[in-house]
């Protein structure tokens, strides 16, 4: 069968009868943000990946690709934000060459909603969608059900009340792109501070008409310390009681390879 | 005919102390979502889908309009098919004829991604095979 397969809930649902512990819900962790500057848009996500209690990946990447000039940041389970982010990455590509414009922003927007309503939160993506597109910056949010938002700074994610904090008392109406990333990264501190489902570093994507420039570890507040003690021995600890020395001939002097001319071998499939 | 968006859901007008459906396994008294909710509710979505479009353009032009993208979309279903070996299937999303009738060229789903062949990928049938098969040789 194309598409989701839910052949195993007949297995599950029998495994469950003889006595199989079902699986509990677990809760995800991160936080994103993103932020409308004068002439362009940033958003910012930190890079812990969690499963349940334990950090699975310090350092992922939780921006993604969409358009050259429009990137998403994903929460919720890891896979679903791939590979949707993926697929509509591809359909946008497809709908702009049918028609010959660059993809807009509300573009995407609507068919990620579309998507993911179509699936009633079943598919765990929570996004931020930025980006730049011949109408101007755009910046919105996509929960898992398919309700979005639009405002001038948004966070998501566990960490988004300890971001949104910070986005509440120092955002201002008028930013450079300094002051952008400044407050994005700060917001993403709070989180990777305050949440326990946020860590690491700061990953910052700054989309301008122009181009868009990903800051990969663009603030590294939890930098690992160097170890107290180290284990490695110096060389010459252990003293050489004695030393013999093998040679092996060229296996060339026994086989030699040449290949015929003319005489391809047939591959059949 | 309704122009309903998306597929109804099997959700109770009236409440009963006997559940209709089959409840969710960890929970027997409790509505069971995945099963009875999104399951269906796939199953259903493109046909919907299709309905609605028929049916407003059956509003704007007359019944002639469907009917006859009915007929289009026989045509091509019958006339389209793909060896096994080349990824296979008759219509569905193998047929780019089909698609372009659909409306769907420019679309790629989970379904064009995991199409169910996965498994099978491995013994495929040649096409002598399958010719031989098809004509009753």
């Amino acid at each position: 069968m194309p598409g989701f397969d839910f052949s195993n809930y007949n297995r599950n649902a029998a495994l469950h009868a003889r006595g199989v512990p079902l699986p509990k819900a677990t809760s995800t962790g991160t936080t994103i943000v993103g932020c409308i500057y004068d002439g362009g848009v940033v958003i910012a996500a930190d890079t812990r990946a969690t499963s349940g209690p334990i950090v699975a990946d310090k350092n992922c990447e939780k921006l993604h690709y969409i358009a050259p000039q429009i990137w998403c940041a994903g929460a919720g389970t890891a896979a679903d934000t791939e590979f949707t982010t993926a697929l509509i990455s591809s359909q946008l590509e497809l709908h702009s060459l049918s028609t010959g414009r660059k993809p807009r922003v509300v573009t995407c927007m609507t068919l990620l909603k579309q998507h993911l309503f179509r699936y009633q939160g079943h598919i765990g993506a929570y996004l931020v969608v930025a980006g730049v597109d011949p109408t101007g910056v755009h910046l919105f949010t996509v929960h898992a059900h398919g309700s979005t938002d639009k405002l001038p700074y948004v966070t998501m994610g566990s960490g988004s009340l300890a971001a949104m904090s910070v986005f509440e008392t120092q955002w201002k109406p008028t930013l450079t792109q300094q002051d952008a990333m400044k407050l994005c990264s700060e917001a993403i501190q709070a989180g990777i501070f305050n949440d326990l489902g946020s860590g690491s570093n700061v990953d910052v994507a700054v989309i301008t008409p122009d181009k868009t420039t990903l800051h990969r570890g663009y603030v590294k507040p939890n930098e690992r310390s160097q170890k107290l003690k180290n284990y490695k021995f110096a060389r010459g600890t252990t003293a050489v009681l004695n030393e013999k020395i093998i040679t092996k001939d060229e296996i060339g002097k026994y086989v030699s390879v040449q290949t015929v001319e003319g005489e391809q071998m047939e591959v059949d499939s | 005919m309704s122009m309903r968006i998306v597929p109804a859901g099997d959700h109770a007008t009236t409440y009963t102390h006997h559940l209709r459906t089959p409840g969710a396994p960890s929970a027997p008294g409790l509505y069971d979502t995945l099963r009875n909710g999104i399951g269906s509710r796939l199953k259903a979505w493109e046909a919907t889908q299709d309905a609605v479009r028929m049916e407003s353009l059956r509003k704007t032009f007359g019944v002639a309009e469907p009917i006859r993208r009915g007929m289009e979309l026989k045509t091509v279903r019958d006339g389209a098919w793909r060896p096994l070996a080349l990824g296979g299937g008759v219509g569905g999303s193998s047929s780019v004829h089909e698609d372009i009738l659909r409306g769907r060229e420019s679309h790629i789903d989970w379904e064009d991604v995991f199409t169910g062949e996965e498994q099978t990928a491995g013994g495929v049938i040649g096409i002598h095979d399958e010719m031989e098969r098809k004509l009753k040789i």
